[in-house]
């Protein structure tokens, strides 16, 4: 019983000390999930070069105002980035599911790689939707990027409803869109 | 197809298979008092070590391939990267860790299994270890599997952490930690076994006194390289910043140190029982502890390792080992518990009780502001940020003591001191201290602790001086050598006293250095036109020409910058900002130039633009600081030698002929 009674405080102070950590941990970190500036407010204007692929039904370049009144789902992407890679094949059949009522904009940034590396991922992935090319990364510091991949979700007037850091999955991109239509 | 990622995660799972059946037959064979079943369990542990081995000869394999099938090669490595990074990619970011740590821990386990006395304790220090390995193998291969195979594998990846990449010490530095902390775990072990078996003595520590030196060297050798890598590569022209993850790496330093110090109270005077057994549960828990707080993301650090999935897990762990480990303490405390007393507080015991001490309270406070900023969190949601100022305050001055005690204490004998000798050495301390004040005041140091640190750096002096002349002295008188020869045989055989005092030596260095670099740093920001002279600090800085370059993965912008000192042009030093492979972040990497009294460290403050005729630099001059590197060095050569075999055993020295009180 007294050899009990010894081990609660060193049972009450790893207790305390986990719980205060398990705090930590669901708090989330406050480094990451820093929401974007855009949010309900319009996302910065680009005006981009649109890969190769694209240029018979797009044209040269493209800008934000060129496809403004219609929903968008803009995807920042490189060849060098592993979770793109993943997501590719959800935006497509996403693209390919809701594309007559959301447009899909690729912009491949922060790539040195260039528009080859750029151009093998599109062909891979057979990706119908436009993918523009942001070669000095400018477009993506607009848009305030931490990383790649980020998707931004924008209503028709050019608002921002959300912004998702890292690799999207179908049900995301179902749901986002879900609330883009509505 | 075989890939690589699969063979990867198979070598894992068999290793973790492994140390499992070696875990659970150590313990079955144990309790059954089954020789075979114990053979068998110290031969899986070599097994699992070719398993762990296998894993990592994959994961090097798949990095120098540029095989990007593989998740962690694919998110962390790069074609056009040089080799050497490549190799080292495997510890430039979580999973690889892991993997690294993990392969550490089997390898330890595997020598203890063939190397380690056949004692009662072996059985269940092998145990001990294995579960350990078998926590870190789960670890890798459920929540941070660095093997797992891309179904879409990239072109190309990114490449490792920039910050790591910029500079060679980052090869070492983070092998050197994990070797630490590896090498603290066998004393664990040991300590737990000897719980576990009702042999709390002072056998588990002998039989791991190497491993636990050894583990606080490499410790030690880590915080001071990693100081190092922060002074060459953070651009700010310091070495330490009480950041959570330095704080983390220092506050094991801190108990292991007092292990270090208390448990040779244990060996002399069988006292301490307990307290060591808690020191060494300590400085285990604080490691695991340590490792949360850094990769889960709880505390935000400037070193943002990433919020891995592995958070959870080691906090588990924590508070499993804590408790257990602790509880088993308190379980068997009628075996542990004192049964001597202290005779004279003023006895060499008295002085390691005190240095515990204060290295304790250093630990508590440097965790107590490590994890204030979630509890404030927590209880009142507010954000706020514990600084180096708090940090500062309160272990200067215990640091102050500290070195007033690493003066005194080893020159007083065991049990109790005899005033009139005592009472002479510190005199001559006393003279030393005064003496190494009253220059520094010449030499215009006016900042209270800088001083107090010069003055106990003679104090220190003193007593090494004190220490030798005591025991060579008499020596020489009695067999008629002369000095220099009693002195070698001294050094020789008397390897772990020689080398504790050499350890000694580079902590008085490391001492000076903050005092200077601490305490008489001069930061500014300068523009210098190109090709005029601007004074700093004795020396003109003439911009001559931005320059870039171009190399494997990596692209410098900077700019030549030419040191004179009158009409003497000393050196040109080259600030530069890097950028590796496609990644965004550049790393501003300094320039400097080392000398025995100051550096000078140049360090671009914004971009170099190429229409313009001005740069801006950050330039510091730091005095002293390269004592601080060159006292590491010292202190790992002390630990060398005090490693190194040959000591004479322990009792002969209480029967040789040496006058009592020289030696002490």
């Amino acid at each position: 019983m007294s050899r009990l009674r010894r081990l609660l405080p060193v049972v009450a102070t790893v207790a305390g000390l986990t719980a205060l950590f398990m705090f930590g941990l669901l708090r989330g970190s406050p480094d990451r999930d820093i929401p974007s500036n855009f949010l309900g407010r319009a996302v910065p204007d680009f005006d981009l070069p649109v890969l190769e692929r694209y240029m018979a039904e797009f044209g040269p370049r493209m800008t934000l105002d060129d496809v403004r009144g219609r929903p968008l789902v803009i995807n920042f992407w490189a060849s060098w980035c592993g979770p793109c890679y993943e997501e590719a094949p959800h935006l497509q059949r996403a693209f390919e599911r809701f594309g007559d009522e959301v447009l899909f904009i690729g912009i491949q940034t922060q790539d040195r790689d260039g528009r080859a590396a750029g151009r093998a991922f599109v062909d891979r992935f057979g990706l119908t939707f436009p993918n523009l090319f942001d070669a000095d990364s400018r477009t993506s510091i607009a848009y305030g990027l931490f990383g790649v991949p980020e998707t931004f979700f924008v209503h028709a007037d050019g608002t921002l409803q959300h912004k998702f850091a890292g690799p999207v999955t179908t049900t995301i991109l179902e749901e986002q869109i879900g609330a883009l239509r509505r | 197809m075989l890939s690589l990622g699969v063979l990867g995660s198979a070598a894992l799972t068999l290793a973790l298979a492994l140390a499992v059946y070696a875990a659970v037959a150590g313990a079955v064979g144990t309790i059954r008092r089954d020789a075979r079943l114990q053979t068998s369990a110290r031969l899986s542990a070599i097994a699992v070590f070719l398993a762990a081995t296998t894993a990592i000869i994959v994961m090097q394999a798949a990095l120098l391939t540029d095989d990007f099938t593989v998740k962690y090669v694919a998110e962390h490595s790069r074609i056009e990267s040089p080799t050497w990074v490549k190799v080292v990619t495997l510890w430039a970011a979580l999973e690889g860790s892991v993997l690294l740590w993990a392969w550490l821990l089997t390898a330890y386990a595997a020598v203890l299994a063939v190397t380690a006395p056949n004692t009662i304790l072996r059985p269940w220090a092998l145990v001990v270890m294995q579960v350990v390995a078998i926590f870190f193998l789960s670890v890798v291969t459920f929540a941070a599997n660095p093997f797992i195979v891309l179904a879409n594998p990239p072109l190309d990846g990114p490449g490792a952490n920039p910050l790591l990449q910029n500079h060679w010490m980052m090869a070492v530095h983070p092998v050197l930690m994990y070797l630490g902390f590896v090498g603290l775990t066998v004393p664990f072990a040991f300590a737990m076994a000897a719980l576990i078996t009702r042999r709390p003595g002072t056998e588990w520590m002998r039989l791991t006194r190497r491993w636990t030196l050894l583990g606080w060297g490499f410790l030690t050798a880590a915080i001071i390289s990693g100081g190092w890598w922060s002074y060459e590569v953070l651009g700010w022209g310091g070495y330490w910043a009480w950041d959570p993850v330095e704080n983390v790496s220092i506050m094991p330093w801190f108990t292991a140190t007092a292990f270090l110090h208390s448990i040779q109270v244990q060996e002399r005077r069988r006292m301490l029982k307990a307290w060591n057994l808690l020191l060494i549960v300590l400085t285990f828990s604080l490691t695991l502890l340590g490792t949360f707080l850094i990769r889960s993301g709880v505390v935000s650090s400037v070193h943002a390792f990433g919020d891995g999935p592995v958070g959870p897990f080691f906090l588990t762990f924590f508070a499993i080992v804590s408790v257990i480990s602790i509880g088993l303490v308190v379980w068997r405390w009628d075996q542990v518990r004192d049964r001597a007393d202290l005779d004279a507080v003023v006895s060499r015991e008295g002085a390691f009780i005190g240095v515990n001490v204060l290295f304790l309270a250093m630990a508590f406070a440097v965790l107590l502001g490590t994890v204030f900023p979630i509890f404030v969190e927590a209880t009142s949601g507010a954000r706020v940020t514990v600084g180096a100022p708090f940090f500062d305050a309160i272990t200067l001055p215990v640091w102050m003591l500290v070195l007033l005690l690493m003066g005194v204490g080893p020159l007083l004998p065991w049990r109790r001191a005899e005033t009139q000798t005592l009472r002479s050495n510190l005199l001559v301390m006393t003279a030393a201290l005064v003496l190494f004040v009253v220059v520094a005041l010449a030499f215009g140091m006016r900042r209270p602790y800088p001083l107090l640190t010069v003055g106990l750096a003679g104090w220190n002096l003193a007593s090494v001086g004190l220490l030798l002349a005591g025991a060579i002295v008499p020596r020489a008188r009695i067999t008629g050598r002369s000095l220099g020869e009693v002195f070698t045989r001294y050094a020789f055989e008397q390897k772990r006293r020689v080398g504790s005092m050499v350890v000694h030596l580079g902590v008085i260095v490391i001492a000076i250095g903050i005092a200077g670099a601490g305490g008489y740093r001069v930061d500014q920001q300068l523009r210098l036109d190109y090709g005029e002279r601007v004074a700093f600090q004795g020396y003109e800085l003439q911009a001559l020409r931005p320059f870039a370059e171009q190399s494997a993965g990596r692209a410098s912008v900077g700019v030549e910058v030419a040191v004179w000192q009158g009409d003497r042009q000393v050196t040109v030093l080259t600030p530069r900002i890097n950028r590796f492979g496609t990644n965004q972040m550049t790393v501003p990497t300094p320039s400097v130039r080392y000398t025995i009294g100051h550096d000078l460290y140049l360090a671009l403050a914004g971009a170099v633009d190429p229409t313009q005729d001005f740069v801006i630099i950050r330039a510091v001059q730091s005095p002293l600081v390269t004592w601080i590197w060159i006292g590491g060095a010292i202190i790992a050569l002390g630990t060398a030698y005090a490693l190194t075999p040959g000591d004479r055993p322990l009792r002969r020295r209480v029967t040789a002929d040496v006058p009592a009180g020289a030696e002490a």
